[in-house]
């Protein structure tokens, strides 16, 4: 159980609406509402904003591609011990 | 990138990268603060050792072996296998072993190991990963730390699962 409200999508202001069609493109899936931790950085732009950005800008295709940053992810996550 | 061959092996290569990892560091310490250790040198390693030794060498081609693997010399069945499980883990598979060896560095950095985190450095750069392909994994790595502490602050609960087909195929072998 989250220690916080997960507000759902309508709550959130405009700018994060932005955010969250933004989350659809980068996993290019329709989520019925934006994934947990896109709501959860949206609640502060200004920390979510330059955080996110420097996530994409670290995930962009370069020596390695952006599946092969994914599992990279996937296993820093899993080291982590980080179910989410 | 799909199917669940990637991912089993993935969790290989962190599963015995760690392994070595924990030793390596552990037994690198406890020496250095004089716990009595034998000393991981070549030269006084069991004969028996001398084939799992030559395979090591040149399966990183470097003149010598890793200290990861030298800790376990005293017993050579037992490096034996730990080397056979390590080489199988990092051979080119469904995975290259080029991304294995950075899944290994991120593990390291992740884990702070010392011996971990330098030798699969060296492993990417000998593998042809330039400055801008380690600043690549080091950025995901960082990002990927502050994402799970934010999630496990909050007790978030998975909600992406859905994101990715299932793997139908059965078991190799089967």
């Amino acid at each position: 159980m989250p220690t916080v409200r997960l507000r759902n999508a309508s709550e959130y202001p405009e700018a994060a609406q932005r955010v969250f069609e933004g989350s659809k493109q980068w996993f290019n899936h329709d989520f019925a509402e934006p994934p947990a931790m896109s709501r959860v950085m949206a609640w502060d732009m200004d920390f979510g904003g330059p955080h996110g950005r420097a996530m994409k800008r670290a995930m962009a295709p370069g020596e390695f591609t952006r599946g092969e940053k994914e599992m990279v992810a996937a296993v820093v996550s899993g080291v982590n011990a980080c179910s989410y | 990138m799909d199917g669940d061959a990637l991912w089993y092996e993935a969790a290989f290569v962190v599963g015995i990268t760690n392994a070595l990892n924990v030793v390596a560091d552990a037994l690198t310490d406890a020496r250095s603060l004089g716990a009595t250790i034998p000393a991981p040198d070549e030269a006084s390693a069991p004969a028996e050792v001398a084939s799992t030794f030559g395979e090591i060498r040149t399966f990183y081609a470097r003149a010598d072996v890793p200290v990861a693997f030298r800790l376990l010399a005293a017993d050579p069945g037992y490096l034996a296998d730990v080397w056979g499980a390590t080489r199988r883990a990092f051979e080119d598979a469904t995975l290259t072993r080029r991304v294995k060896e950075a899944l290994a560095f991120a593990v390291s950095v992740t884990t702070r190991s010392p011996f971990g985190t330098a030798f699969h450095l060296g492993e990417m750069r000998r593998l042809g990963v330039g400055d801008k392909g380690v600043m690549e994994v080091l950025g995901v790595t960082q990002m990927f730390s502050s994402y799970t502490k934010i999630a496990d602050t909050l007790q978030l609960e998975p909600d992406m699962g859905d994101i990715a087909p299932s793997d139908p195929s059965p078991p190799p072998g089967a």
